[in-house]
This record gives structure tokens, sequence and C-alpha cells, in this order.
């Protein structure tokens, strides 16, 4: 309808031009042949603007590879001198009683993130599929408060979740982290799991229930199988939500050996003055590396998925 | 919503059902905690109270003897665990009594505190001078106050009057163990309204509800009578046996609220609702086993967020009307509401004000996302272009920070903002303009935090733009350009009412987001300076965690918070559903 009414307008106004429409369309076949040097300023233009957004990173990596703590004063993002002191320093980070700081560290956050995956994938797949394939009282209900939870974020229950954690004895363990994320990350999972399973085919489903396969056989025997790319990222978005979550760990941890990585990080940039910039340059590009890949494998269906649901909503 | 009319029947009654009971349920505990609050704080109040008048009585019966005061203060010191001080304050124009003039304190329970009272320089010395003004004007004085840090005080003064004329004052402070502040009533009214509203518009009010309703507040009123009535002849025996003689041991905890009136009325309503319709329960259980394998499969999922995000919602909420404090709560009503609401008495140009606070997350989201939209839509209509070489390589790079986790981007624009060695100040330099403090200025401050989310937030736009763009059929352009439109008018009339339907959603999505970008605010600016560049979460976040913790006032901030983005969310899904219709 919009197409309608713009073009509408616009020949309204075409309608002064008629006359001179073939001329016109044959200026503009011209500006498009003859643009070489405003195509060279556009790439000028997207160069600079690249090079300006990548800037920061760069800078980042060079910390990370030269010698010394503070940054230094220069926009080149060549090194003068390379070393791998800081990496082997972050890495090597451990305790005066030989407990392989760094070690722990990144356990935790593996298990943090890789217990968020199995369990919201598990969590969302279950639930995905009852809102796809079922019809039933308080559906309606269920996916209008999976769209509304996934607006606010677990900061705002942060006090509460402190408290309950705390209460249930969950504080500083990463079994109270992972419940915690997985129920962030669970509600968008299920409206993205939700759409894909939609697009399934319920012949098949059918099909399978006459040759008398049971709702759980056709459960993981069909519709998961079949789901799997739309499975590769709700895991992802659940390691992704869990591995870079740094506010509810800070607050939540207690003790050095139950950090995460984020709030490793986070120490390296002191408060008054004592930031270890090298270290927090290392420190970020071993972390960031992994999350960094995996969004680069997957972002096509990540930006499908967000805008999907987004638009439902 | 073709409901059939007994199933709309069985709903009222429910709903009735529930009605009836919140409403006697929050009368009740309201008033119950009313009642107990007050009599907490006479309890609290009286042992001073009675030091006050007992020292005064004693002044005023020895003929101001120094020696028979004194006496009484130690007597007062000796069994008043909770004094702090009790001191007489003699008028200095007081002419009978001379030698009180130099010494205006007779005795104390502190020696320290004699010597800082004494001394005129001391800020304390200052407060007795108040107080002894306003005994003078006013007459006795009980009061309980909360100064900064330290445990509640309460202060009795009592007139000392010899002969018709005003000598001076009996003052005794105490510190009892806990004081419960008093809970303003017309929270109470207000809910009451609230329910009986809800039900007039819910429909519930129709003939056997009314009985329940009626059955409820009866109940109610045998209740209250029986058990309100035995908690104040509590608190009034306990205060009259302990000013009956000094050194009385008062500390006694008020009757408990016996649970079984509440679940006898509640029993009662539901009965009355369940034998006008007994189908309910059936209807439920029909529901359960018809779909009990859709509920099967929702279960381990509604578990979770039943237990993470529903239950802590609901302490949450809950959690609003208490006040916390040294690790005890107390009911307080709809205060911390009201104290966020009303600005907490500070001006409104005051960083800790709300509406100061809400003004900068609004500044903050509008600029944000306008940056956001503009950059990526210039991005992706540059980028848009099929003849564009190598437009696969800057999009992979352009989204980069878009992968990078955001706590990171913080803490490398938090460096880059740096006085000293930041790469801003050094571009600065090179332009021959002199290094900022970006963290000392609101302005400058806000202008990293916006400059921070921006580098983060435009890929996001641009992915979103670049989509819906290529959904966009050529020949639409094509048709524009034939009929001879400008390459302005081009975008103004096809290109940005054909995104709309895409750009908007991701438009909602993107303030939601930024309203609560926590991480970028927490660690870039940290607030500086002194608090005025904090949005609402990282606000709320710092009453709680770093501000003395008190939850109950960051959880009516985390309410709030919550109320502006559902209604921005309603208001805004409307408005997306309007332009659907007109767009589609």
């Amino acid at each position: 309808m919009s197409a309608n009414c713009g073009s509408s307008r616009l020949r309204r106004s075409g309608v002064k031009h008629r006359n001179c429409g073939s001329s016109r369309l044959r200026r503009s076949g011209v500006k498009h042949r003859n643009s070489s040097a405003s195509r060279l300023l556009v790439h000028l233009v997207l160069i600079t603007f690249t090079g300006l957004t990548l800037l920061p990173v760069a800078l980042v990596v060079r910390k990370a590879i030269t010698p010394g703590q503070e940054f230094e004063l220069t926009l080149n993002p060549i090194p003068s001198r390379v070393t791998l002191d800081h990496f082997r320093h972050v890495v090597g980070a451990s305790l005066p009683d030989g407990t392989w700081l760094f070690g722990r560290q990144l356990l935790n956050s593996l298990l943090a993130a890789l217990g968020t995956t199995v369990l919201g994938v598990f969590l969302a797949c279950t639930a995905a599929y009852a809102f796809s394939r079922f019809r039933f009282p308080g559906r309606r209900f269920g996916l209008l408060t999976f769209l509304v939870v996934q607006m606010f974020p677990a900061t705002l229950l942060m006090i509460p979740l402190y408290i309950i954690l705390s209460r249930l004895g969950l504080l500083s363990n990463i079994l109270g982290l992972v419940l915690v994320y997985s129920t962030t990350a669970i509600p968008f999972c299920v409206w993205m799991l939700k759409g894909y399973f939609d697009t399934i085919p319920r012949e098949l489903e059918e099909a399978a229930l006459i040759d008398g396969a049971s709702r759980l056989r056709i459960f993981y025997g069909i519709i998961l199988p079949l789901a799997r790319p739309a499975i590769a990222v709700t895991a992802l978005f659940c390691f992704m939500t869990a591995w870079n979550e740094y506010i509810l760990a800070a607050t939540f941890l207690g003790r050095e050996t139950s950090y995460t990585l984020p709030v490793l990080i986070k120490s390296y940039v002191g408060e008054y003055g004592s930031t270890q910039w090298g270290s927090f340059a290392a420190g970020a590009i071993i972390v960031s590396i992994p999350v960094v890949a995996l969004f680069y494998a997957l972002q096509k269906n990540l930006v499908a998925g967000l805008t999907a649901g987004g638009v439902k909503g | 919503m073709s409901r059939s009319p007994a199933r709309r029947r069985a709903a009222g009654a429910v709903l009735g059902a529930l009605l009836a009971t919140s409403l006697v349920g929050v009368t009740a505990a309201a008033l119950y905690l009313r009642a107990r609050n007050a009599g907490e704080q006479a309890l609290a109040e009286a042992p001073a109270r009675t030091y006050a008048r007992h020292l005064a009585a004693a002044m005023v019966g020895s003929g101001a003897g120094h020696d028979q005061v004194q006496e009484v203060v130690q007597q007062i010191r000796r069994d008043g665990r909770n004094v702090v001080h009790a001191s007489v304050v003699v008028e200095p124009r007081s002419t009978k009594y001379r030698f009180l003039r130099k010494r205006r304190y007779l005795a104390h329970t502190e020696r320290s505190r004699v010597r800082q009272a004494l001394d005129p320089r001391r800020a304390g010395d200052k407060e007795i001078y108040d107080l002894a003004n306003r005994v003078r004007h006013k007459g006795r004085i009980v009061e309980t106050r909360a100064p900064q840090g330290k445990p509640f005080e309460v202060i009795a003064a009592e007139p000392v009057r010899l002969g018709g004329r005003h000598v001076g004052m009996a003052l005794v402070v105490t510190r009892p163990r806990v004081i419960a502040p008093g809970v303003p009533a017309w929270p109470l009214g207000l809910g009451i309204a609230l329910v009986i509203v809800l039900a007039l518009f819910a429909g519930a009010f129709t003939r056997q509800r009314y009985l329940v309703v009626m059955a409820a507040v009866v109940c109610f009123a045998l209740y209250a009578r029986s058990h309100l009535g035995q908690l104040e002849a509590f608190y009034v025996t306990t205060i009259e046996n302990q000013a009956a003689g000094i050194g009385t041991d008062v500390a006694g905890r008020p009757p408990a609220l016996p649970g079984w009136p509440l679940m006898a009325t509640t029993a009662i309503a539901l009965a009355i609702c369940l034998l006008g319709q007994i189908r309910v329960g059936e209807r439920v259980a029909g529901a359960l086993r018809s779909h009990h394998v859709a509920y099967l499969y929702l279960l381990p999922a509604a578990a979770g967020m039943l237990v993470l995000v529903f239950v802590p919602f609901g302490y949450g909420l809950g959690l609003g009307f208490f006040n916390h404090a040294h690790g005890s709560y107390t009911y307080v009503g709809l205060s911390n509401f009201a104290e966020i609401l009303s600005g907490g008495g500070r001006p409104l140009s005051h960083p800790l004000n709300f509406y100061f606070t809400l003004g900068v997350t609004v500044l903050w989201t509008g600029f944000n996302v306008l940056l956001h939209v503009v950059i990526g839509l210039a991005l992706a209509l540059v980028l848009k272009d099929p003849l564009l070489r190598f437009k696969g390589v800057y999009r992979v790079l352009l989204i980069l920070p878009w992968a990078v986790p955001n706590y990171i981007t913080a803490l490398i624009w938090k460096g880059m903002f740096h006085h000293q060695y930041g790469a801003v100040n050094h571009v600065l330099e090179l332009f021959g303009i002199e290094k900022i403090s970006w963290f000392s200025h609101f302005s400058t401050a806000f202008a990293a935090n916006l400059v921070t989310n921006t580098w983060l937030g435009f890929p996001f736009m641009m992915v979103v733009c670049l989509g819906a763009l290529q959904s966009i059929p050529r020949d639409v352009y094509e048709a524009a350009d034939v009929d001879g439109a400008s390459r302005w008018q081009a975008f103004w009339d096809i290109t940005l009412p054909l995104l709309r339907p895409a750009l908007f959603p991701a438009i909602i999505l993107g303030t939601i987001w930024t309203f609560n970008m926590f991480n970028i605010i927490y660690l870039v600016s940290a607030g500086a300076p002194g608090g005025s560049t904090d949005i609402l979460i990282t606000e709320a976040y710092r009453w709680a965690f770093e501000r003395a913790d008190r939850y109950g006032l960051a959880a009516a901030y985390a309410l709030i918070i919550l109320v502006i983005l559902l209604t921005y969310t309603l208001v805004t899904n409307r408005m997306t559903k309007a332009t659907e219709d007109t767009y589609s």
C-alpha cells in the first residue's frame, strides 16, 4: 500500500516532467556509468569510517603485544616492539598456594557457558515445541509473557535474585549463575525456535503418528534433527549470553577462585590509575576470540532471529 | 473472545473469590502491621519518656540540689541499658540556680560526651541548644530520629517548671534496639479502593459474589475486634508496667497474628464461590487432562521461569514496600515510591533526584537510538549499491563492534577517554585542541558514554537496514526514475516508508536495550561526575549495592523502570500495529 501511495505521489509530481521523461532517463544512465569518481569518494568515506571503527580494536591488539602496562600515545596500530609477556602474565596468574587462578576462572566461565547452553537449549526446545504444535488454554498468555520478559534484563531482578540465591546457598556458585543465565536467555530462544518449528511441515509428524510413533519419538526423532540450524543458533546465543555477562557475575561471585573471566578482566582496570592496560588487552583478546569467531559463524541467523522476534511483537 | 456463559460465570466467581481474599488479606495485614508498628514505636519511646519525666520530677522535688539530681542520673544509668545520654539543661537566664549557669550539664552517662557537649564549638551543643528552645516553646518532646549511619535514637525532653517558670529541661536519649517507623494509613485506603474499583470493572460484584465479599468483610471485622484489640491492650499494659517503676524490663514481643481467621475467611469465600460454580474445578482438570502433553513440554521452562523470573519479580514487588536497614526489613507502605517520585527532597538539578536521572536516561536513549539509526541507515544505503566492490569486506569489518562483548567495549573506551594516555585526547592534541578531562563534566562524560554506545550499537541497525533494503524490489526505484523522481524524493517516498515495518521493531528493541544499557554507563563514566551521568538502572543498582543496602528503594526503582518500559512497549506496539496496517 505504501508503494502505491508513494508512487502515486511521484506520479503526480512526474506529470509535470512527463514530456522530458526520456531525456531524464538518459541522463541518469549517464550518471551511473560516469560515477567512478563518486565511487572513489564512497570508498574513501567507507575506508575512513571502517578505519575509525576498527581503531579501538587495533589499539587493543597493539597494546596486548607491546611491552608496558600503559597505553602508548600514538595511533599507529603497528607495534614498535612485540612481546607475548602480557598473555603469559594473564594466563599464568596463580595464587600464592599454587592454585592456577586463570585455569580456575576459565573453567568457571566454560562451566557457566556450557551449563547455560545445555539447560537453555533443553528448556527452550521443549517450550517452543509446545507453543508451536499445541493449542492449549494459556498459550497466548504464555507467548506474550515470554515476549515481555525478554524485554527486561536480569539486572532489574538482581536484588531479589541476590537474596534468593543467598538463601539457597547458591551465591558464589556457578550453578546459581547457570540458572539465572538460562532463564534470561530462554525467552528469546523460545521465540526464535518457535518461529523455526512453525516452518517445519506438520505432515511429517502426522505421517509418523499414523506409523505409530509416540509424541516424544516424533520430537527427538523428527523435529529436533530438522531444526538443527536453529538449535545451533540458540545454543550460540545461550553460550554468548553466559560467556559475556559481567555485572551479575561481579555482584554474585565473592571469592577470586569462583570468578568468571569477565570479572577477572574488569579487575585489571582499576579505579584509581592502577590500571594494567597490557594485561587487560591480552585478557580481552583471549576472551573475545571465541565469541567473535562464533558470532561471525552464525551472525546471519542471529539477525534473522532477532528481527523475526521483534516483528512478531 | 466468545466464551460460554457458564465459563464466564466460573471466571467471574474465581475472580470474585480472589478479590475478596486479597481484600481481606491486604486489609488485615496492613492493619495488623500498623497496630504493631505503632505499638513498637510507643514501646521504644517509653523508656526515654519515663526517664525524662523522672529526671524532671527529681529536679523539681529536690529543689535542684546538685547531688540529688546526680543521684537520679546515676540510677537511670544503672538500670537503663540503652540510655546514651541523660542530663538536665538549665536556661542560662535562670537566676535562681546560679551555679547551674556554668555547668549546664549536671551529669552524664558518657564522660567523653560530657566533655564534647560542654565544648560550645562542638555540633552537639548547638543541637541541645535548639532542643532547649523548642522545649521552652512547645513543651514535652518525644521523637525518633535516624542520623546518617547511626542507629535509631529516641529523644525525650521534659520541660522543668519551678513556680510556674520554665527553668530548663531534662533530656534523655536512648538507643532502643529496633524501632518500627509508623505506617501511613492512606496506602491502605488506596489499596482497598483499588481492589473495589477492580472488582467493579471486572464485573465481579454480581449476586453471590456480593455475598462473598460481605462475608469476608464481616469475618474481618470480627477478627479485627478480637485480635487488634488484644494487640493494643498488650502495648498499653507493657508501657504502663514499664512506667510504674524505672528498671522494669520491657523487652517483649507483641502477640503474633494467628493465621486461622484469615484462612477461615478465605475458605468461606472460596466455598461460596465453588458452591455456586462447581464446574470450575472440573474445567481446570479437563484442560489439564486434554492438553496434558502440551503442558508437560512446557513444564521445565515454565518451572524455571517461575522460580527465577516470577518469584523474584513478586519478591521485588513486595520489597518495594519495605525499608531495609542493618539486615532487618520494616514495612513502610508506599514511602519508597513516594521518596523516588517526589525527588527525595532534592532539587531538580541534583543528580540523585529521580526526574534528573529520568531526564538523563531519556536523553541517553534518544541520542543513542537516533545516532544508531542515522549511521546504520546511511551505511546501509551506501553498502546497498550492487555495483560497489568489496561490500562484503566492509560489512564484515563494520559489524565487529557488535561481536565484541560489550563490557570489553566499555573498558576499551574508558581507556581511550583516559585524560593522560587516552587516544581520544591524543587525536585532539594532533588538531591543536587541549586535553579534556572527560569524566569531570557532565556534558563530556555523557558524550564519552554516547560515543561508546554509538560505536557499539550502529552495526545492529546497519544490518537490519541492509536486510530490509534488499527486500525492496528494484523495479519500484526504476519506476520512480522513469517518473522523474529525484534521489531525495525516492529516498523519502519509497525507501523510508518501505523500511518502516523492519525499522520500527528494531528501534523498539534498540530503545529497550539502550534504556537498560547498564554496562556502558557503569563501566565507562561510572556515573561521574557525582552520579550525574547515571541512568535509572545504574541508579537502582547503586542504591542496592553501593549506598547503604537500600534494597527496598532499589526494588521500587526497578518497578518504576518496569512500568516505564511496559508503557513504552504497549504504546509503540499499538503504533507499530497502526503502521503495519497502513503500510502492508
